[in-house]
Protein backbone atom coordinates (compact mmCIF):
# COMPACT_ATOMS: atom_id res chain seq x y z
CA UNK A 1 0.00 0.00 0.00
CA UNK A 2 2.55 1.99 1.14
CA UNK A 3 4.64 1.54 -2.57
CA UNK A 4 1.93 2.10 -4.83
CA UNK A 5 1.46 5.68 -2.60
CA UNK A 6 5.46 6.29 -3.09
CA UNK A 7 4.68 5.28 -6.76
CA UNK A 8 2.03 8.30 -6.86
CA UNK A 9 3.70 10.79 -5.88
CA UNK A 10 6.83 9.82 -7.81
CA UNK A 11 4.63 10.17 -10.95
CA UNK A 12 2.78 13.14 -9.95
CA UNK A 13 6.32 14.78 -9.70
CA UNK A 14 7.03 13.94 -12.98
CA UNK A 15 4.10 15.32 -14.28
CA UNK A 16 3.71 18.55 -12.64
CA UNK A 17 6.97 19.73 -14.84
CA UNK A 18 4.62 19.35 -17.86
CA UNK A 19 2.28 21.99 -16.71
CA UNK A 20 1.19 25.40 -17.71
CA UNK A 21 0.54 26.75 -21.19
CA UNK A 22 2.03 28.62 -23.72
CA UNK A 23 4.68 30.35 -21.42
CA UNK A 24 6.50 31.24 -23.97
CA UNK A 25 3.95 32.86 -26.05
CA UNK A 26 2.87 34.93 -23.44
CA UNK A 27 6.44 36.34 -22.92
CA UNK A 28 7.23 37.01 -26.11
CA UNK A 29 4.14 39.06 -26.76
CA UNK A 30 4.64 40.97 -24.16
CA UNK A 31 8.59 41.53 -24.57
CA UNK A 32 7.79 42.62 -28.50
CA UNK A 33 10.12 39.84 -29.28
CA UNK A 34 10.09 38.17 -32.89
CA UNK A 35 7.91 35.18 -32.67
CA UNK A 36 10.56 32.82 -33.23
CA UNK A 37 14.76 33.19 -33.05
CA UNK A 38 17.73 30.56 -33.51
CA UNK A 39 21.20 31.09 -33.39
CA UNK A 40 21.93 28.48 -36.40
CA UNK A 41 25.58 29.22 -35.73
CA UNK A 42 26.24 28.38 -32.34
CA UNK A 43 29.21 26.12 -32.18
CA UNK A 44 28.15 22.32 -30.55
CA UNK A 45 30.61 20.76 -28.57
CA UNK A 46 29.23 17.24 -27.57
CA UNK A 47 29.35 16.35 -24.34
CA UNK A 48 31.65 13.65 -22.33
CA UNK A 49 31.18 12.13 -19.46
CA UNK A 50 30.32 14.59 -16.38
CA UNK A 51 31.45 17.56 -18.43
CA UNK A 52 28.41 19.25 -19.55
CA UNK A 53 30.46 22.45 -18.03
CA UNK A 54 33.12 22.15 -20.34
CA UNK A 55 30.83 21.48 -23.21
CA UNK A 56 28.32 24.70 -22.44
CA UNK A 57 30.99 27.06 -21.73
CA UNK A 58 33.21 26.44 -25.21
CA UNK A 59 29.65 26.72 -26.52
CA UNK A 60 28.95 30.59 -25.24
CA UNK A 61 32.69 31.33 -25.53
CA UNK A 62 32.65 30.21 -29.39
CA UNK A 63 29.86 32.36 -30.03
CA UNK A 64 31.05 35.27 -28.36
CA UNK A 65 34.11 35.43 -30.84
CA UNK A 66 36.88 33.36 -28.38
CA UNK A 67 36.31 29.29 -29.43
CA UNK A 68 38.08 27.18 -27.04
CA UNK A 69 37.88 22.85 -26.47
CA UNK A 70 35.70 21.95 -23.75
CA UNK A 71 39.21 19.80 -22.53
CA UNK A 72 40.64 23.13 -22.10
CA UNK A 73 38.25 24.53 -20.03
CA UNK A 74 38.43 21.33 -17.57
CA UNK A 75 41.19 22.24 -16.11
CA UNK A 76 39.72 25.85 -15.26
CA UNK A 77 36.46 24.42 -14.05
CA UNK A 78 35.88 20.97 -13.52
CA UNK A 79 36.00 19.69 -9.80
CA UNK A 80 36.25 15.94 -9.87
CA UNK A 81 35.37 15.91 -6.21
CA UNK A 82 32.41 17.11 -7.24
CA UNK A 83 31.65 15.43 -10.76
CA UNK A 84 30.66 18.53 -12.63
CA UNK A 85 31.59 22.45 -12.30
CA UNK A 86 30.31 24.97 -10.14
CA UNK A 87 28.81 28.29 -11.59
CA UNK A 88 30.85 30.92 -10.23
CA UNK A 89 34.07 29.31 -11.52
CA UNK A 90 31.96 29.29 -15.44
CA UNK A 91 31.42 32.66 -14.43
CA UNK A 92 35.24 33.22 -13.70
CA UNK A 93 36.06 31.56 -16.95
CA UNK A 94 34.09 34.03 -18.95
CA UNK A 95 35.88 37.40 -16.79
CA UNK A 96 39.35 35.37 -17.41
CA UNK A 97 39.21 35.82 -20.87
CA UNK A 98 38.10 39.81 -20.89
CA UNK A 99 34.46 39.08 -21.67
CA UNK A 100 31.74 40.42 -19.10
CA UNK A 101 29.63 37.63 -17.56
CA UNK A 102 26.44 39.48 -17.13
CA UNK A 103 24.08 37.33 -15.05
CA UNK A 104 19.87 37.93 -16.07
CA UNK A 105 17.36 38.30 -14.14
CA UNK A 106 14.86 35.19 -14.22
CA UNK A 107 12.47 36.28 -16.51
CA UNK A 108 11.71 34.20 -19.63
CA UNK A 109 11.62 37.17 -21.61
CA UNK A 110 15.03 38.49 -20.62
CA UNK A 111 16.33 35.49 -22.22
CA UNK A 112 14.12 35.25 -25.07
CA UNK A 113 15.52 39.14 -25.77
CA UNK A 114 19.13 38.06 -25.02
CA UNK A 115 18.50 35.26 -27.82
CA UNK A 116 16.62 37.65 -29.97
CA UNK A 117 19.59 40.43 -29.90
CA UNK A 118 21.68 37.10 -31.03
CA UNK A 119 23.33 35.68 -27.92
CA UNK A 120 23.09 32.25 -26.94
CA UNK A 121 22.07 31.76 -22.91
CA UNK A 122 24.31 29.74 -20.75
CA UNK A 123 21.74 28.00 -18.27
CA UNK A 124 21.65 25.39 -15.34
CA UNK A 125 18.95 23.30 -14.81
CA UNK A 126 17.94 20.79 -12.37
CA UNK A 127 16.83 17.33 -13.83
CA UNK A 128 16.26 14.36 -12.00
CA UNK A 129 13.76 13.47 -9.28
CA UNK A 130 13.83 13.83 -5.21
CA UNK A 131 17.11 12.63 -3.67
CA UNK A 132 18.88 12.12 -7.15
CA UNK A 133 19.48 15.73 -8.23
CA UNK A 134 20.77 15.90 -11.62
CA UNK A 135 22.39 19.34 -12.38
CA UNK A 136 23.11 20.61 -16.13
CA UNK A 137 24.44 22.97 -17.84
CA UNK A 138 23.22 23.99 -21.06
CA UNK A 139 22.40 26.75 -23.91
CA UNK A 140 19.54 27.75 -24.81
CA UNK A 141 19.96 28.46 -28.56
CA UNK A 142 16.60 29.63 -29.69
CA UNK A 143 12.75 29.47 -29.18
CA UNK A 144 9.79 29.21 -31.09
CA UNK A 145 6.86 30.81 -29.20
CA UNK A 146 4.03 29.25 -32.41
CA UNK A 147 4.69 25.30 -31.09
CA UNK A 148 6.03 27.14 -27.19
CA UNK A 149 9.10 25.54 -27.50
CA UNK A 150 13.19 26.44 -26.43
CA UNK A 151 15.90 25.23 -28.56
CA UNK A 152 19.47 24.10 -26.73
CA UNK A 153 22.56 22.98 -27.25
CA UNK A 154 22.03 19.99 -24.58
CA UNK A 155 24.80 17.41 -23.61
CA UNK A 156 25.78 14.88 -27.02
CA UNK A 157 22.36 17.15 -28.33
CA UNK A 158 23.42 19.39 -31.05
CA UNK A 159 19.60 20.88 -31.42
CA UNK A 160 17.12 19.80 -28.01
CA UNK A 161 13.47 21.24 -28.45
CA UNK A 162 12.21 21.45 -25.15
CA UNK A 163 8.54 22.39 -24.65
CA UNK A 164 8.87 25.61 -22.62
CA UNK A 165 6.88 24.96 -19.34
CA UNK A 166 9.28 21.57 -19.08
CA UNK A 167 12.28 24.16 -19.64
CA UNK A 168 10.83 26.82 -17.16
CA UNK A 169 10.32 23.84 -14.67
CA UNK A 170 13.75 22.33 -15.20
CA UNK A 171 15.47 25.84 -14.81
CA UNK A 172 13.30 27.55 -12.16
CA UNK A 173 14.28 24.39 -10.07
CA UNK A 174 18.07 26.00 -10.66
CA UNK A 175 17.13 29.28 -9.72
CA UNK A 176 16.35 30.46 -12.60
CA UNK A 177 20.43 31.07 -13.72
CA UNK A 178 21.32 32.14 -16.71
CA UNK A 179 24.37 34.22 -18.08
CA UNK A 180 25.72 35.42 -21.27
CA UNK A 181 29.02 36.38 -22.11
CA UNK A 182 28.75 40.19 -23.26
CA UNK A 183 31.89 41.98 -25.25
CA UNK A 184 33.18 44.62 -23.57
CA UNK A 185 31.12 48.11 -24.39
CA UNK A 186 27.99 46.03 -25.22
CA UNK A 187 24.66 45.82 -23.36
CA UNK A 188 22.70 43.86 -22.71
CA UNK A 189 19.11 43.40 -24.34
CA UNK A 190 17.30 44.39 -21.03
CA UNK A 191 20.03 46.37 -19.19
CA UNK A 192 19.86 46.39 -15.59
CA UNK A 193 21.98 49.34 -14.29
CA UNK A 194 22.88 47.35 -10.81
CA UNK A 195 24.04 44.12 -12.19
CA UNK A 196 26.24 45.83 -15.41
CA UNK A 197 28.02 47.66 -13.26
CA UNK A 198 28.42 44.72 -10.67
CA UNK A 199 29.66 42.31 -13.54
CA UNK A 200 31.97 45.27 -14.97
CA UNK A 201 33.29 45.98 -11.55
CA UNK A 202 33.87 42.07 -11.35
CA UNK A 203 36.45 42.84 -14.66
CA UNK A 204 38.04 45.45 -13.35
CA UNK A 205 38.86 43.57 -10.03
CA UNK A 206 40.78 40.84 -12.08
CA UNK A 207 42.74 43.66 -13.86
CA UNK A 208 40.70 43.62 -16.58
CA UNK A 209 40.94 47.63 -17.07
CA UNK A 210 40.76 48.13 -20.47
CA UNK A 211 37.37 45.73 -20.85
CA UNK A 212 36.08 47.25 -17.83
CA UNK A 213 36.72 51.13 -18.93
CA UNK A 214 35.01 50.42 -22.06
CA UNK A 215 31.77 48.81 -20.28
CA UNK A 216 31.84 51.74 -17.89
CA UNK A 217 31.63 54.04 -20.80
CA UNK A 218 28.59 52.26 -21.86
CA UNK A 219 27.26 52.30 -19.04
CA UNK A 220 27.78 56.39 -18.90
CA UNK A 221 26.01 56.41 -22.02
CA UNK A 222 22.92 54.42 -21.05
CA UNK A 223 22.57 55.72 -17.29
CA UNK A 224 24.18 59.63 -17.67
CA UNK A 225 22.99 60.13 -14.51
CA UNK A 226 24.56 56.99 -12.27
CA UNK A 227 27.26 58.04 -10.06
CA UNK A 228 28.57 54.55 -10.04
CA UNK A 229 29.92 54.04 -13.67
CA UNK A 230 31.11 57.48 -13.63
CA UNK A 231 32.99 56.03 -10.20
CA UNK A 232 33.65 53.02 -11.65
CA UNK A 233 36.00 54.95 -14.58
CA UNK A 234 37.75 56.97 -12.43
CA UNK A 235 38.92 53.90 -10.35
CA UNK A 236 40.50 52.34 -13.85
CA UNK A 237 42.14 55.67 -14.61
CA UNK A 238 43.71 55.64 -11.15
CA UNK A 239 44.83 52.17 -11.60
CA UNK A 240 46.52 53.45 -14.43
CA UNK A 241 47.96 56.30 -12.71
CA UNK A 242 45.90 58.78 -14.48
CA UNK A 243 45.22 61.10 -11.84
CA UNK A 244 43.90 64.29 -13.42
CA UNK A 245 41.40 62.05 -15.41
CA UNK A 246 40.84 60.02 -12.14
CA UNK A 247 40.06 63.19 -10.12
CA UNK A 248 37.75 64.36 -12.89
CA UNK A 249 35.55 60.95 -12.45
CA UNK A 250 35.38 61.15 -8.81
CA UNK A 251 34.03 64.86 -8.86
CA UNK A 252 31.61 63.84 -11.42
CA UNK A 253 30.44 61.44 -9.52
CA UNK A 254 30.02 63.29 -6.49
CA UNK A 255 28.26 65.90 -8.33
CA UNK A 256 25.54 63.37 -9.03
CA UNK A 257 25.61 61.84 -5.78
CA UNK A 258 27.40 63.48 -2.79
CA UNK A 259 27.06 61.11 -0.30
CA UNK A 260 29.00 58.65 -2.40
CA UNK A 261 31.72 58.08 0.63
CA UNK A 262 33.64 56.12 -2.16
CA UNK A 263 34.13 58.62 -4.80
CA UNK A 264 34.47 61.25 -1.81
CA UNK A 265 37.66 59.13 -0.21
CA UNK A 266 39.54 58.49 -3.57
CA UNK A 267 39.14 62.20 -4.59
CA UNK A 268 40.92 63.16 -2.43
CA UNK A 269 44.07 60.52 -2.69
CA UNK A 270 43.38 61.78 -6.35
CA UNK A 271 44.39 65.10 -5.46
CA UNK A 272 47.07 64.34 -3.16
CA UNK A 273 48.52 62.34 -6.14
CA UNK A 274 48.44 65.67 -8.30
CA UNK A 275 50.48 67.55 -5.73
CA UNK A 276 47.83 69.29 -3.82
CA UNK A 277 47.35 67.77 -0.62
CA UNK A 278 45.97 70.86 1.45
CA UNK A 279 43.14 70.93 -1.18
CA UNK A 280 42.35 67.28 -0.82
CA UNK A 281 41.94 67.64 3.11
CA UNK A 282 39.78 70.54 2.06
CA UNK A 283 37.87 68.72 -0.06
CA UNK A 284 37.29 65.88 2.02
CA UNK A 285 36.44 67.28 4.71
CA UNK A 286 33.92 69.94 3.09
CA UNK A 287 32.15 66.70 1.41
CA UNK A 288 32.34 64.56 4.32
CA UNK A 289 28.98 66.72 6.06
CA UNK A 290 27.19 64.63 3.48
CA UNK A 291 27.90 61.21 4.31
CA UNK A 292 25.43 59.96 6.69
CA UNK A 293 26.20 59.03 10.38
CA UNK A 294 26.18 54.92 9.48
CA UNK A 295 28.01 55.23 6.43
CA UNK A 296 30.11 52.07 6.55
CA UNK A 297 32.99 54.07 5.11
CA UNK A 298 33.13 56.72 7.39
CA UNK A 299 36.17 54.97 9.20
CA UNK A 300 38.07 54.93 6.07
CA UNK A 301 37.05 58.78 5.45
CA UNK A 302 38.80 59.43 8.49
CA UNK A 303 41.56 57.36 8.22
CA UNK A 304 42.37 58.86 4.54
CA UNK A 305 41.46 62.36 6.60
CA UNK A 306 44.03 61.79 9.42
CA UNK A 307 46.89 60.35 6.86
CA UNK A 308 46.70 63.57 4.62
CA UNK A 309 47.31 65.30 8.07
CA UNK A 310 50.34 63.39 8.86
CA UNK A 311 52.15 64.48 6.13
CA UNK A 312 52.54 67.62 7.09
CA UNK A 313 52.26 69.51 4.13
CA UNK A 314 51.56 73.73 4.37
CA UNK A 315 51.15 74.97 0.90
CA UNK A 316 50.84 73.28 -2.77
CA UNK A 317 50.88 74.59 -5.97
CA UNK A 318 48.87 77.95 -6.82
CA UNK A 319 46.70 75.73 -9.64
CA UNK A 320 45.16 73.44 -6.85
CA UNK A 321 42.66 76.21 -5.90
CA UNK A 322 40.66 75.54 -9.00
CA UNK A 323 40.03 71.57 -7.70
CA UNK A 324 37.83 73.39 -5.03
CA UNK A 325 36.09 75.98 -7.30
CA UNK A 326 33.15 74.65 -9.65
CA UNK A 327 34.07 77.81 -11.81
CA UNK A 328 37.74 76.98 -11.97
CA UNK A 329 38.63 74.74 -15.14
CA UNK A 330 41.72 73.70 -14.05
CA UNK A 331 43.04 70.97 -16.81
CA UNK B 1 42.04 27.85 18.21
CA UNK B 2 45.65 29.34 18.50
CA UNK B 3 47.02 27.74 14.96
CA UNK B 4 43.84 29.33 13.52
CA UNK B 5 44.91 32.81 14.78
CA UNK B 6 48.46 32.36 14.16
CA UNK B 7 46.87 31.50 10.53
CA UNK B 8 45.30 35.26 11.00
CA UNK B 9 48.05 36.56 12.31
CA UNK B 10 50.52 35.87 9.40
CA UNK B 11 47.85 36.28 6.42
CA UNK B 12 47.46 40.44 7.52
CA UNK B 13 51.22 40.17 7.86
CA UNK B 14 51.52 38.90 3.90
CA UNK B 15 48.16 40.78 3.03
CA UNK B 16 49.46 44.15 4.09
CA UNK B 17 52.88 43.53 2.71
CA UNK B 18 51.80 42.68 -0.93
CA UNK B 19 48.75 45.11 -0.71
CA UNK B 20 45.04 44.37 -2.04
CA UNK B 21 44.83 42.73 -4.99
CA UNK B 22 42.06 45.35 -5.47
CA UNK B 23 42.73 48.90 -5.77
CA UNK B 24 46.12 50.41 -6.71
CA UNK B 25 46.65 52.32 -3.56
CA UNK B 26 45.93 51.11 -0.02
CA UNK B 27 43.47 54.40 0.80
CA UNK B 28 41.51 53.83 -2.50
CA UNK B 29 38.07 51.92 -2.18
CA UNK B 30 37.46 49.49 -4.81
CA UNK B 31 34.47 49.79 -6.96
CA UNK B 32 33.91 46.26 -6.26
CA UNK B 33 33.43 47.17 -2.49
CA UNK B 34 31.27 50.14 -2.99
CA UNK B 35 28.85 48.26 -4.85
CA UNK B 36 28.90 45.46 -2.49
CA UNK B 37 28.67 48.10 0.07
CA UNK B 38 30.32 45.90 2.53
CA UNK B 39 29.34 46.99 6.48
CA UNK B 40 33.34 45.81 7.57
CA UNK B 41 35.91 48.16 7.34
CA UNK B 42 38.25 47.74 4.48
CA UNK B 43 40.92 46.42 7.02
CA UNK B 44 38.42 43.00 7.87
CA UNK B 45 37.07 42.62 4.58
CA UNK B 46 40.64 42.29 2.81
CA UNK B 47 41.38 39.61 5.62
CA UNK B 48 37.95 37.92 5.36
CA UNK B 49 38.87 37.44 1.64
CA UNK B 50 42.20 36.25 2.48
CA UNK B 51 40.65 33.49 4.48
CA UNK B 52 38.14 32.60 1.88
CA UNK B 53 40.86 32.91 -0.56
CA UNK B 54 42.98 29.75 1.52
CA UNK B 55 39.96 27.79 2.37
CA UNK B 56 38.58 27.44 -1.35
CA UNK B 57 42.12 26.60 -2.38
CA UNK B 58 42.59 24.09 0.35
CA UNK B 59 38.85 22.55 -0.80
CA UNK B 60 39.92 22.56 -4.38
CA UNK B 61 42.92 20.53 -3.59
CA UNK B 62 40.33 17.97 -1.57
CA UNK B 63 38.39 17.55 -4.03
CA UNK B 64 40.86 16.77 -6.12
CA UNK B 65 41.99 19.83 -8.04
CA UNK B 66 45.03 19.82 -9.88
CA UNK B 67 47.56 21.38 -7.85
CA UNK B 68 48.90 23.65 -10.17
CA UNK B 69 45.59 24.58 -11.74
CA UNK B 70 44.47 25.83 -8.32
CA UNK B 71 46.24 29.57 -8.34
CA UNK B 72 44.95 30.26 -11.64
CA UNK B 73 41.37 29.42 -10.98
CA UNK B 74 41.29 31.35 -7.52
CA UNK B 75 42.71 34.69 -8.79
CA UNK B 76 40.20 35.41 -11.41
CA UNK B 77 36.77 35.00 -8.95
CA UNK B 78 36.08 38.16 -6.51
CA UNK B 79 36.03 37.90 -3.18
CA UNK B 80 32.50 37.17 -2.84
CA UNK B 81 32.63 34.42 -5.48
CA UNK B 82 35.05 33.48 -3.59
CA UNK B 83 33.19 33.32 0.12
CA UNK B 84 30.16 31.32 -1.93
CA UNK B 85 32.65 28.52 -2.34
CA UNK B 86 34.39 28.91 0.77
CA UNK B 87 31.01 27.91 2.40
CA UNK B 88 29.52 26.00 -0.20
CA UNK B 89 31.63 24.25 -2.21
CA UNK B 90 30.96 20.57 -1.10
CA UNK B 91 26.85 21.16 -1.56
CA UNK B 92 26.06 23.75 -4.15
CA UNK B 93 25.11 22.93 -7.52
CA UNK B 94 27.91 20.70 -9.85
CA UNK B 95 26.26 20.37 -13.50
CA UNK B 96 27.94 17.26 -15.09
CA UNK B 97 25.91 15.15 -17.21
CA UNK B 98 22.59 15.57 -18.99
CA UNK B 99 22.65 11.52 -19.18
CA UNK B 100 21.70 11.21 -15.20
CA UNK B 101 17.72 11.71 -16.64
CA UNK B 102 18.04 8.65 -18.78
CA UNK B 103 18.99 6.85 -15.83
CA UNK B 104 16.36 8.18 -13.70
CA UNK B 105 13.35 7.94 -15.88
CA UNK B 106 14.40 4.32 -15.88
CA UNK B 107 14.84 4.18 -11.85
CA UNK B 108 11.33 5.15 -11.81
CA UNK B 109 10.24 2.98 -14.55
CA UNK B 110 11.31 -0.11 -12.16
CA UNK B 111 9.89 1.58 -9.43
CA UNK B 112 6.45 1.47 -11.21
CA UNK B 113 7.08 -1.70 -12.23
CA UNK B 114 7.60 -3.60 -8.95
CA UNK B 115 4.86 -1.69 -7.51
CA UNK B 116 2.44 -3.10 -10.12
CA UNK B 117 1.29 -0.05 -11.55
CA UNK B 118 2.60 -0.93 -14.88
CA UNK B 119 3.73 -3.84 -16.54
CA UNK B 120 6.28 -2.40 -19.31
CA UNK B 121 9.24 -4.91 -19.01
CA UNK B 122 9.14 -8.11 -20.72
CA UNK B 123 9.51 -11.43 -18.47
CA UNK B 124 10.78 -14.47 -19.68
Amino acid sequence: MRCRALAAVLVAAGLTACAGPGSLLESSRGAALPPSVELRSTPFHSQTDQQCGPAALATVLGAAGQPVAPATLEREIFVPGRRGSLQPELVGAIRARGLLPYELGGSLDELAAELAAGRPVLVLQKQGLGPWPAWHYAVAIGYDSERDVVLLRSGTTERLELRAPVFEASWSRAGRWAVVALEPGTLPAQPDLSRYVHATAALESVGRLDAAAKSYQAAVRQWPDAPMPRFGLANVAAARGQWSEAERGYRAALKLEPRLAAALNNRAEALAQLGCPLTARRELERGAAAIGPDDPLRATLSLTLAELEARGNTSEAQACRCYGMDACTAP
Amino acid sequence: MIFRKAVVYALCFAVFNLGSPLVARAELVGTLQAVESSTRAQDLATVSAALARQEVREQMAALGVDAADIDARVARLTDSELQTLADRMGEMPAGGDALAVIGIVFVVLVILELVGVIDIFKKT
